[in-house]
């Protein structure tokens, strides 16, 4: 396509320009990952990563790679384009699963109720007592960190991955609203993003944030004297949201039908109670100095839980598939038969690996692109089931996701507000704190770690009206959320953002500077629309908007040609055409 | 993908559905003040029913406290439902509300109570779902599911249809002078409120609601002329379209709504002065778009604001006592509120949730999902301060239980309850049947609170 060539150009010119203000992997001096050859730094190096005796990378195209990093990241940059089209799906991947994760830093324990001397009264000049409520009782810390890491993290791949898991594996500022409990549960999610979904299901499980969340804390055996039985939530869940799903399914991820059509349950009520009976037992770390402690544990989300074998029920509990846990276990060796027992399902692959696709490239994979990611679930090639590492680099490498462009004209997604907010501005070069996009996003409808229930924003499974398609994102696209993108895009381009906040350390605000955009000589309408459609939509804005937008663009005086570039830049990052990633 | 041509957003202004049986309707539609709204009140996460309307006579009391020591509200705070037989043997969920909230609807006989309602795809009790292959709701005790039956009052299969939808499809030729459509959510999305030839509009509970930056320059109005026109070009395929199609809806609705839901002199506001919660906030933006009905010419509507969090699986006292204290008062500011602006007994609120639950506590002083609940119908054609429905055994292991820890098999379906407020919204025959598919399984058709 000629518009890849024109884009490298233009790419180049406005890294050039921006004198590496929106680095990447090669720029920002805190990734410090020595070793990994990740930091070729530089826009114009894209060779010397030191593959040695592997084989010469695939290239990708220009507008493929582009197309890659909208799948795999926060947003494409002009330099990573440029560095990634030479390196190919399989090399980028390896490189940035190799980058240490950038976390979430600067969260200590709270006790669970706040001090009476914790008040939230962000009005500069603040003190530590002023904004402690905010800053340590609510997640706006965490959701801060989340939009600066995904606008400048090296480890963009491993951040979009935690991302998807956040809403898969979900708990919520709903109820986990201590920030250090939330960090801590989202940093277990980027460390474990690229490992085995075995070990990955078993933080999850022993995590005292999901323990709250899911109520599996402080389950115990059942006590008929007292009037209860095993708390059932977290058992219910595991196998519902995290794992299985509902009905058998084929590799494929279609529902297999018994001879009247109709689906096949996964499992039984009475195989809940078996796992609700087997996750008794388990409690909350004691803090530092204190001793274990079942149904007093303060809330402590800083360290796995742990188990008190008095409160584990020993008798033979129903699993998946007939299966039962032998009799007289510790609450240790009863978790790992049932999580072993959930990982063998032969469901996992299908139905995670169908819900990653959808949060990485497209609503509506083929069955047969689902069947072969979960083909590399069953068996990373090594013989490894669970390979999440292996998952990832199939998701993207596959031939559904890779091409100038699709070929089903239904393929990809509408970007959901955090990631509409942070490619647009990545691509935009533009920097934020994190502070007016954290609220920007829950206004379009996505508040950051805290959707409403465990069923999180959206569920995978919701079609448009009318249709049979499927379009997660499109179930919290309504009229308020849908004028709210419009609005933060007027904020930013017309209005300058936000300005730095006080209250907050170090706040930079949320500001894009356009002027690279102006072109020198000055850009024609057209050439202006033609910077944009390369920059924002991989080359790929019909030549119908194109020209609405010169329309618009030619409206605007001759003598603000800065006017211009924003008229323009609000038009292309307002079209649904840019909202839908196709 | 095949895409049947849908119309959203644009239903209200003349998609034409079953113009056949509403003749006489629409000819009354004309008058002035043939005017009536459903408003559905989704308690989101399954509220526990057991601990709604509890037993507060002696036997009754004792036999509950025993079965439920860890979670029992005290016999002396629930407020007594006085009915038709002149005394109380059962009560309410105190935080519910006594003067302030939905006791005082009962003793005004604006308030009506549903027992043991659910999701039934046939006629079932505890031995037909123990013994035999009686038809039975899929994914019984899974959040997600339960709610879209519950919206969809299909339970069968999964529906891509709700039974709030269903009725705007049936009423759209009625609603044809209407500037908005005809369903209006503050929660979003919906299945409840998703019909085949109709959509809802969402609306904001707080702030603005229309686009913001487009002054009278000839560059703002060539840029919104060329945002328009975005929304116009590319036609085609289905995730496209819809995102076109929710701005188009969303330009067109917030120029007429904005104002209506900005203003601060309106006469309902006054009655939520005292109220802070999301419950209350979404009612009175309710309440303002019903203000407006002459200006807005819709005669019939629908809709759906929610609460959350009734997923009560720890802790259970404190947080059902905490929603209630939000969803009692802010039902009575509502219903009183259309009282004062002379549409009382044209809108009737009614609630729907996943489910009830498990009348056996777990281990952290909560309780896990079950089935059939009592729901509240709220309004003043409402024939209340009386119980409808059958009660149901509260005994683990009794009569109504399909197990051990108190699942009640619901004796009232879905299909009933909605078949009840429908009818008084208008629809019956043949229309009823095509909002309710399934109603002709359950006998009888009604139940008779309105």
């Amino acid at each position: 396509m000629m518009r890849n060539s024109r884009f490298l150009i233009a790419g180049l010119l406005l890294v050039l320009a921006a004198c590496g203000g929106g680095g990447d992997s090669g720029g920002t001096p805190t990734s410090s990952t020595g070793t990994t050859g990740t930091g070729s730094t530089g826009t114009g190096g894209s060779t010397g990563t030191g593959t040695g005796s592997t084989p010469p990378p695939v290239t990708l195209s220009a507008t493929d790679a582009q197309r890659l990093l909208e799948q795999a990241t926060f947003g494409p940059t002009p330099s990573e384009v440029t560095r990634v089209a030479a390196l190919g799906v399989a090399a980028y991947v390896t490189q940035q699963e190799a980058i240490p994760a950038t976390g979430y830093t600067g969260f200590t324990y709270v006790p669970h109720t706040a001090p009476a001397t914790c008040k939230s009264d962000p009005t500069a000049p603040t003190s530590a007592a002023s904004i402690c409520a905010r800053d340590n009782y609510s997640l706006y810390q965490v959701q801060r960190q989340f939009f600066e890491n995904a606008l400048t993290a090296p480890d963009q791949l491993r951040q979009r991955v935690a991302f998807a898991l956040s809403q898969i594996f979900v708990v919520s500022g709903v109820e986990i609203y201590e920030a250090y409990g939330m960090a801590a549960y989202q940093n277990m999610l980027l460390n474990d993003a690229f490992g085995n979904y075995r070990q990955l299901i078993e933080d999850v499980t022993l995590s005292p944030v999901m323990g709250r969340y899911l109520t599996m804390a402080q389950n115990a055996k059942a006590d008929p004297s007292a009037g209860f039985e095993p708390n059932e939530n977290y058992a219910r869940e595991l196998m519902q949201l995290f794992s299985i799903g509902l009905y058998e399914l084929n590799p494929d991820g279609s529902q297999m039908l018994d001879a009247n059509k109709n689906p096949l349950p996964t499992y039984t009520e009475s195989v809940v109670q078996g796992f609700a009976a087997t996750f008794t037992g388990w409690t909350y770390a004691p803090l530092a100095g204190a001793s274990i402690d079942f149904g007093g544990a303060p809330i402590n989300y800083q360290a796995p839980m742990v188990s008190v074998a008095s409160y584990h029920d020993t008798t033979a509990k129903l699993l998946l598939n007939g299966a039962l846990t032998p009799t007289g276990q510790t609450p240790e060796a009863d978790l790992k038969v049932a999580l072993d027992n959930v990982f063998n399902h032969p469901n996992v692959g299908p139905f995670i690996g169908k819900q990653l696709i959808q949060h990485l490239v497209t609503s509506n994979p083929s069955p047969a692109y689902v069947a072969r990611v979960a083909a590399v679930f069953a068996d990373n090639g090594s013989g490894v089931r669970g390979d999440l590492s292996a998952v990832v680099k199939a998701i993207l490498s596959d031939v559904e996701a890779r091409g100038d462009a699709p070929s089903s004209p239904d393929a990809g997604h509408l970007r959901e507000p955090a990631l509409y907010i942070t490619t647009l501005l990545r691509e935009l070069g533009a920097q934020s704190d994190g502070v007016y996009l954290r609220s920007q996003s829950s206004a379009m409808g996505q508040p950051v770690f805290s959707p409403p229930t465990v069923f999180n924003y959206y569920p995978p499974g919701y079609q448009l009206p009318g249709t049979t398609t499927l379009a997660p994102e499109f179930f919290i696209q309504t009229a308020a959320t849908a004028l709210a993108r419009n609005n933060f895009v007027n904020q930013l381009v017309f209005n300058g953002g936000a300005t730095p906040d006080p209250t907050v350390t170090a706040s930079t605000g949320t500001t894009v500077n356009l002027n690279a955009l102006l072109g020198s000589p000055v850009y024609s309408p057209d050439q202006l629309v033609n910077e944009l459609n390369g920059l924002l939509m991989h080359g790929s804005l019909s030549s119908a908007a194109q020209a609405a937008i010169v329309t618009a663009v030619e409206a605007a005086p001759t003598s603000d040609p800065l006017g211009q570039v924003k008229a323009a830049t609000y038009l292309l990052a307002t079209s649904p055409q840019f909202q839908v990633e196709h | 993908m095949d895409r049947r041509h849908f119309l959203k957003h644009a239903s209200a202004l003349g998609a034409g559905a079953a113009l056949g049986q509403l003749g006489a309707l629409a000819a009354r539609a004309q008058t002035a003040g043939d005017y009536k709204a459903l408003v559905c009140i989704f308690m989101y996460g399954g509220n526990d029913g057991n601990n709604t309307i509890v037993p507060i006579d002696t036997t009754g009391y004792a036999n509950y406290a025993a079965a439920r020591p860890q979670i029992a509200l005290a016999q002396a705070t629930l407020l007594p439902l006085v009915d038709g037989t002149g005394s109380a043997t059962l009560g309410m969920h105190p935080s519910l509300g006594a003067a302030n909230g939905l006791q005082a609807m009962w003793n005004a006989k604006t308030l009506a109570i549903v027992t043991n309602v659910g999701t039934l795809v046939a006629p079932m009790t505890p031995t037909l779902y123990n013994t035999t292959n009686t038809p039975r709701p899929q994914s019984l005790f899974s959040h997600l599911d339960q709610q879209l039956q519950w919206q969809a009052s299909i339970s069968s299969a999964p529906s891509t249809t709700g039974w709030g939808g269903r009725l705007a499809d049936q009423l759209a030729s009625i609603n044809a002078g209407s500037s908005i459509p005809s369903m209006i959510s503050t929660v979003g999305n919906n299945l409840f409120v998703t019909g085949s030839a109709t959509q809802a509009l969402t609306i904001p509970t707080s702030g603005s609601f229309g686009l913001n930056g487009f002054g009278s320059s000839t560059g703002a109005v060539a840029r919104l002329s060329a945002l328009k026109a975005l929304l116009g070009v590319d036609r085609g395929t289905d995730l496209l379209d819809a995102a076109q199609d929710v701005m188009t809806g969303a330009i067109q609705s917030s120029g007429v709504l904005n104002p209506i839901l900005q203003a601060t002199t309106s006469t309902v506001s006054s009655y939520f002065s005292a109220l802070s919660s999301s419950i209350a906030s979404q009612l009175l933006a309710v309440a303002k778009v019903i203000e407006a009905r002459a200006t807005l010419g819709a005669s019939r509507q629908v809709f759906l604001v929610s609460l959350g969090s009734f997923d009560t699986h720890s802790d259970e006292l404190n947080t059902q006592a905490t929603l209630f204290g939000q969803m009692g008062p802010a039902v009575k500011a509502f219903h009183d509120a259309m009282a004062a602006i002379g549409a009382g007994s044209n809108v009737t609120s009614f609630t729907l949730s996943d489910f009830s639950r498990t009348y056996l506590a777990n281990a952290n002083g909560g309780t896990d999902h079950a089935w059939g609940s009592n729901h509240f119908v709220a309004g003043a054609a409402v024939k209340g301060g009386q119980f409808y429905g059958t009660w149901p055994t509260l005994q683990m292991g009794g009569p109504d239980d399909i197990g051990n820890a108190g699942r009640w098999v619901p004796t009232t379906a879905v299909d009933q309850y909605a078949a009840t407020l429908a009818s008084w919204f208008g629809v019956s025959g043949s229309s009823l049947a095509a909002v309710l598919p399934n109603l002709a399984s359950f006998s009888p058709a009604t139940v008779g609170f309105l």
